[in-house]
């Protein structure tokens, strides 16, 4: 039984092939820095805390997933890497999918705690279901 | 496989540069930030675009050694999240 890595080690394509990936990863690398230039501008420029939230959202993962698979793809064909380019690249791959995951939650947990606790006004509002079900709960305490 | 230096040596320092422009922008905010869940966000995204940096130093140097510390510097951001949700939360409803 031969380890998986040394068969994904042992892989071999065509040399066009190669040069595709190492294209498609750097363009995604670009992608990534231009999404998260524009995450950067929108954290910098936005209003409140409620609205930085979706610059945010541009800037991991737009600027952090998308790039980290660019470079997974890139150290792949990576020959200066030499045996490592897949420990790399699974690296790279599994970086990318933890922030995916991570990221989204850790905004959520974020911004519920913020409106719960009243640190930040919620500004343009034009419904607030949370604040609506806790008038809700207070009213139907008192009856 | 290919010998991706010539490439990368023209390539990741003009990324490089987008991403110090950023990096840069996210610290004014962090400086600015006028309420702890700004700053919580602004370490947040900072930390999933070092992530990102350090694994661009990686195959830019060609050694596997920086990438893996790319993958910790995620969970922590996540980590610091949740504790400061959870100091927010606390804070806020014991009054």
């Amino acid at each position: 039984m031969e380890p998986l890595i040394n068969i994904l080690m042992s892989v071999s394509v065509p040399k066009w092939v190669e040069w595709v990936v190492l294209y498609v990863g750097a363009s995604l690398v670009a992608l990534g820095a231009l999404c998260d230039l524009l995450g950067a501008l929108g954290l910098l420029r936005f209003p409140n805390f409620f609205v930085r939230m979706h610059a945010a959202t541009v800037g991991t993962i737009g600027g952090a997933v998308v790039p980290l698979i660019g470079i997974g793809l890139i150290a792949l064909v990576a020959d200066e890497l030499g045996p490592y380019r897949v420990a790399v690249a699974l690296t790279s791959f599994i970086t990318a999918g933890v922030i995916m995951i991570v990221a989204p939650v850790g905004v959520h947990a974020l911004a519920y705690a913020t409106r719960r606790s009243e640190v930040v006004k919620v500004e343009p509002k034009v419904i607030d279901v949370l604040e609506l079900r806790l008038k809700e709960r207070e009213g139907g305490g008192e009856d | 496989m290919v010998h991706v230096t010539p490439f990368l040596s023209v390539f990741v320092p003009s990324v490089t540069v987008v991403f110090l422009t950023a990096f840069t922008l996210y610290i004014i905010r962090l400086i600015k930030g006028p309420s702890v869940p700004d700053i919580v966000l602004a370490i947040d995204c900072l930390s999933f675009d070092l992530a990102v940096f350090m694994a661009l130093l990686s195959i830019f140097y060609g050694t596997p050694y920086l990438v893996f510390g790319s993958i910790l510097l995620a969970l922590w951001a996540f980590l610091l999240d949740i504790f400061v949700a959870k100091y927010l939360l606390r804070r806020g409803l014991s009054e």
